[in-house]
């Protein structure tokens, strides 16, 4: 059913003014999607920078100084100012969609959440003119971290950026779930709301306990660094070099979670969709996410089995457990695929292949778990593989996914399926071109974070096939922004349901007016726009809870 | 839609193709691909955890061409048909099969934790009674490895009571960064024999690792760490630092050489020899006119130059000498702990060295003879610490 | 369907009103101001897991200086300000909540009087704080005894700053008759604020003075 579109007063704000200025949750989501592009970009261009320099043994193009700011910036940028606020921006855009409000709760302080964020990249990639970049790894363990072994403002710029970045989280995360739970549409109740409004809300928790440690860690950092403090300085009485790496994995665990439960959200909406059939085990799917959430919090030092300070079998336990709700997850998805009539467009590609890259990302993780493995593999390119399957094959594919099924709602075009097409198969082909050696580096015992490498260790032609693989990559995203550009004005009109979905934002004009909706349809289960279209059906097939 | 046919050949196709490279490069790389296997074990700990990793990797392997195959399964039977516009049953869920897939896999978890934790106790068990200790310091960017006699603590060796008891070996960084020409300073253990190290790092956290052993251990100041070894396999194993330590990360490489026991104390023995007086520089060789006068013991150098290396770096860029007379640096560590040399090459740091001081930790000086030069531009530059470089201008 | 105003629903009219239709319970400021509090009480978490650490894990605490006790670091000995300044602190919750029981009855003269009382002590604390600071005797870079008691005792006040800024907010708007028994959602944050910002003290007093 059309939905008819109120005419704007005239003195509607327009153009740059109106972006700059927003509260409005859609062009805010817009706006976040845009800047984790850009970013996206650019994290990907210090990648390449890595890849290039590794493709022989022998430094050929940069020093040890260069390269170590290249891959301590390409994962600084790449988790907080990519795949976090792409999330973020999914969950922006369409929270309120799917639950039938017309904007978050708290329009302002979305916004302000929003301008942190380039804000504070701008301040972190400050370091690469004013004398080095932050490079002392992402993780930024002290004493390398402290002033006399990181000397100059990057490491500092880095702390601040971080910062801002995690308050700009905190204020989402309430934003998120006063949202979620204050203000659904009559008759969406919790258990009718779509599975990637569940994933935002249980993200929103981590986020909420978990980005505050790490806000107290980087203080603490800056204290130590600029006022004489001796929290994690071990040359001065008292300091625990320890205590930074339990405060910082205490966050960044949960990150990690925050970086894939909304990425596995959004493959919930797009799998049923086009295989024409409910999510299979929406129950199981609701607590699977809780648990990964609960559990997230409790494996925080599986990161640091090889210091001898910790207690290893519980963190093992734990580790080994976390794999159970994921494994649901995966198994709900697969029963969703079966007995269905599967269509492969090109969000359905993405989302199909997050489930084959992120099985590996997950089973890769479970060897981590046996705490002997980790002995062998901490620290070497395994990991590194098992990072990229999980964050590459999971979180980006999910936000391509995203991407490729909500931008006609977004923007009121489609997006060409051929240059989609050719961009997944580029994609998938460079992914595990570049990221499946590094498996077998790692097992061999190629550490990671190293500018060069000896070249009778044996690792030179994999280090090549890595690099191939990472110009894939960067090859095959060319399709994607020549889609955005040729279909921005001459894209065929999307109306207000192109793909025969299920859910709320659906249910309104493409892109939807600055108030969301005209009407609701009714709200009687977790697919209330399905129900409508189906309506006139035998109501058998709409079965509602 | 003819599409649709084309989706699946290039799949199958992508699929084929990777499995084809894989081979390919299997057989023309020097690493064996085909296996995925970490490297065979050369201690009996590394045995535990290669046998764990092997029911591992089994199962691994079993979940991934299950599950993998369940996705291909489905996404291959189940595409729409041309034209089907019929909805497929709508099925929400069966609680039965949520509980199966749900009990099955924690029954695999908890037994591969049990596994994993019994193996866990056997890797990191300690004996009482080790046959070898060596002490291991790490540094940024390298390695010393202290063997001290029975009755003498490593940590003491430094001290005058103990000089020419101990054996230490000291890593240094390669000349102008080139690996081609450098060894990895390399630590000798008995075979067969447990083996305890006792690790300290002066200044960043590092990582002691060794892939043949299937064994690291983070090393961080204030944090000594006691780990214990038993190679069984007799054979030179590459060794290096894992945990990001900084500018020259990359070149905290070392070797393990395990050997049969005569092997090893004769090793210790040759060490214990003080060495022969260093020889003249092979001034002839290069270049450098005939007839150099030779230092005659009366001729004692009466240039003097003074150096000090503070925070890993010298306190000054540019040293004079006399040409064709030798001179003394009078050379002064202000790092504590921390080793440094000086040591001239022939232009920059990548020429022919001519000269090459003791290495020593601060705080501690040193007085070196170094020989004659002709005249000419050298680069002074400490072998542990490629970054401290500096002019030395002799004419 | 024809397009006019008319024609949106009851819930999309009610946009920027907190009790919107059908709403029940707390409204969104509040539950706001409740999520943004448990996320700082994990900032505070994380600085007194540290202290806990680098307590736990020092040889001797108070740690020595130069081999020796250092004077200065016995704070549990002068704990009279400190204690002092808690008493004016727990008072200020006091006044807090009567000021909010005030509104919510309409007593507006009751409020207002109140929550100037609470702002009153709570700025009394400050420069209590930062009174006691001058006599401490150590600085931050003093081994770690002074950096965590600095940091967390330091972040303390600058939370109670900025709870000294909500009330003072509120007392304007409330002098601006802005509040009534039904619309008074910013002082029952704020009162919660303040709250909080007390059950924090009483943690680090416990923890850095007493134990």
């Amino acid at each position: 059913m059309a939905t008819t579109v109120l005419r704007p007063a005239a003195t509607y704000r327009t153009g740059l003014y109106e972006w700059l200025t927003t509260t409005d949750h859609k062009k805010i989501g817009i706006l976040y999607t845009f800047n984790s592009l850009i970013l996206f970009l650019i994290g990907g261009l210090f990648a390449l920078a890595v890849r290039t320099e590794l493709a022989q043994p022998g430094l050929q193009f940069m020093n040890e100084a260069t390269y170590n700011q290249m891959f301590t910036m390409h994962a600084t940028v790449m988790i907080f100012w990519v795949v976090i606020p792409f999330l973020a921006g999914f969950g922006n855009y369409l929270v309120p969609l799917m639950i039938g409000a017309p904007d978050m709760a708290f329009p302002r302080i979305n916004a302000l959440s929003f301008w942190l964020l380039p804000l504070s990249a701008l301040i972190a990639l400050m370091g690469f003119p004013l004398g080095g970049a932050a490079a002392a790894g992402w993780t930024s363990y002290s004493p390398l971290a402290q002033s006399a072994f990181s000397k100059g403002p990057g490491t500092d710029l880095w702390i601040v950026a971080l910062t801002l970045v995690g308050t700009s989280s905190i204020l989402g995360a309430v934003n998120f779930l006063v949202t979620i739970f204050k203000m659904r549409a009559p008759g969406m109740t919790l258990f009718r709301m779509p599975v990637f409004v569940w994933t935002i809300m249980v993200t929103s928790v981590l986020v909420l306990m978990g980005t505050p440690v790490l806000t107290s860690a980087l203080i603490m950092l800056y204290i130590d660094r600029n006022f004489g403090g001796s929290f994690f300085n071990t040359a001065l009485a008292g300091g625990n070099a320890i205590l930074w790496e339990n405060v910082f994995w205490f966050y960044s665990h949960p990150a990690v979670y925050i970086m894939i439960l909304p990425a596995m959200g959004i493959v919930s909406e797009v799998l049923p969709t086009f295989s024409r059939k409910p999510l299979f085990g929406y129950k199981a799917f609701v607590f699977a996410t809780a648990g990964i959430g609960a559990l997230g919090f409790s494996v925080w030092a599986h990161h640091m089995f090889t210091t001898g300070s910790v207690y290893l079998p519980f963190f093992s336990l734990m580790t080994f457990l976390i794999a159970v709700p994921t494994g649901v997850k995966m198994f709900n998805w697969i029963a969703t695929l079966f007995r269905g009539k599967l269509r492969f467009t090109t969000a359905m590609l993405f989302a199909v292949g997050f489930l084959s890259l992120f099985l590996i990302g997950g089973i890769n993780g479970a060897f981590l778990a046996a705490v002997p493995v980790d002995y062998h593999v901490h620290a070497t390119y395994f990991i590194v593989a098992h990072i990229h399957y999980v964050l590459f094959g999971g979180s980006i594919m999910g936000v391509f996914a995203g991407l490729y099924y909500w931008w006609p709602k977004m923007f009121g075009r489609m997006l060409n399926e051929r240059l989609g097409k050719i961009h997944f198969v580029g994609i998938f082909i460079g992914m595990n071109l570049t990221f499946f050696p590094m498996h077998l580096l790692g097992l061999s015992g190629m550490p990671r974070r190293i500018a060069d490498y000896s070249p009778t260790a044996g690792w030179n032609d994999l280090n090549l096939l890595a690099t191939i693989g990472g110009f894939t990559i960067a090859v095959a995203m060319l399709p994607f922004l020549w889609n955005i550009l040729v279909t921005f004005r001459g894209g065929e009109p999307a109306g207000d349901d192109p793909w025969e979905a299920n859910t709320l934002e659906w249910a309104t004009s493409s892109p939807p007016p600055p108030y969301n909706f005209d009407h609701l349809p009714p709200i009687r289960s977790e697919r209330p726009v399905f129900d409508q279209r189906h309506a006139a059906d035998a109501p058998a097939i709409t079965a509602g809870h | 839609m003819g599409l649709t046919a084309k989706r699946w050949a290039r799949r199958a196709g992508m699929i084929a193709a990777l499995g084809a490279l894989a081979m390919v490069l299997s057989a023309c790389t020097d690493f064996n691909v085909r296996t995925a296997m970490p490297p065979d074990a050369a201690s009996v700990q590394g045995q535990a955890t290669r046998n764990l990793y092997d029911i591992v990797f089994v199962i691994g392997a079993a979940i991934f061409l299950v599950v993998e195959g369940l996705i291909l399964f489905a996404v291959l039977r189940y595409r729409r048909r041309k034209g089907d516009d019929e909805l497929p049953p709508q099925i929400h869920g069966n609680n039965r099969l949520e509980i199966v897939w749900t009990a099955i896999p924690i029954a695999l978890v908890l037994a591969l934790f049990v596994l994993s934790w019994q193996t866990l106790n056997t890797v990191d068990a300690h004996t009482p009674t080790p046959t070898v200790r060596i002490g291991v310091v790490a540094f940024q960017w390298q390695w010393q490895f202290v063997y001290a006699p029975d009755g003498v603590n490593w940590q003491d060796c430094g001290a005058a009571a103990n000089k020419g008891k101990c054996v230490t070996v000291v890593g240094t960084l390669p000349a102008g960064g080139d690996r081609a020409n450098w060894t990895p300073p390399t630590m000798h253990v008995p075979v067969n024999e447990t083996v305890e190290l006792q690790m300290h790092s002066i200044d960043v956290i590092h990582s002691f690792y060794v892939p043949a052993f299937l064994y690291q251990r983070d090393i961080t100041p204030r944090r000594d760490q006691v780990i214990q070894f038993t190679a069984d396999e007799v054979g030179i194993y590459r060794g290096q630092c894992t945990q990001f330590c900084g500018l020259y990360h990359q070149f905290m490489e070392f070797q393990v050489q395990v050997e049969p026991r005569a092997d090893y104390v004769a090793w210790l023995q040759q060490q214990l020899t003080p060495p022969p007086s260093p020889s003249p520089a092979p001034a002839a060789s290069a270049g450098a006119p005939a007839g150099l006068p030779g230092a005659s013991p009366a001729a004692r150098a009466s240039v003097s130059l003074a150096l000090t290396a503070q925070g890993v770096a010298y306190d000054t860029t540019d040293l004079a000498a006399p040409a064709n007379t030798p001179f003394q640096i009078v050379f002064t560590n202000n790092d504590a702990g921390i080793p440094h040399n000086v040591s001239i090459h022939v232009g920059s740091p990548t020429g022919q060295e001519v000269f090459k001081g003791e290495i020593f930790s601060g705080t501690d000086s040193r007085t070196y003879a170094v020989p004659a030069l002709p005249a000419g531009t050298y680069a002074f530059v400490c072998s542990v610490h490629p970054n401290m470089t500096g002019t030395l201008t002799v004419k | 369907m024809a397009a006019s105003s008319s024609a949106l629903t009851p819930h999309v009219a009610a946009i920027g009103e907190s009790r919107a239709h059908g709403q029940r319970g707390i409204s969104n400021p509040i539950l706001g101001m409740i999520l943004f509090i448990v996320s700082e009480v994990m900032f505070f978490s994380g600085l007194f897991a540290a202290y806990f650490n680098v307590r736990l894990n020092a040889t001797q605490w108070p740690p020595l200086v130069n081999e020796a006790p250092f004077a200065p670091f016995q704070i549990h000995h002068d704990i009279v300000l400190p204690a002092i300044l808690t008493t004016i602190l727990v008072l200020s919750s006091v006044t807090m909540q009567l000021g909010v029981s005030a509104i919510r009855r309409g007593d507006r003269t009751g409020f207002l009087r109140n929550t100037g009382i609470t702002l009153i002590l709570g700025l009394t604390f400050l420069v209590g704080q930062i009174y006691d600071y001058t006599q401490l005797g150590f600085g931050i870079t003093d081994t770690a005894f002074g950096s965590t008691f600095y940091t967390m005792t330091g972040f303390h006040g600058a939370h109670v700053l900025g709870g000294a800024i909500m009330l003072s907010v509120v007392l304007y708007r409330g002098m601006a008759g802005q509040f009534s028994a039904k619309h008074h959602d910013a002082v029952e944050a704020t009162s919660i604020y303040w709250h909080f910002v007390d059950v924090v003290w009483i943690a680090l007093f416990s923890t850095l003075y007493l134990l």
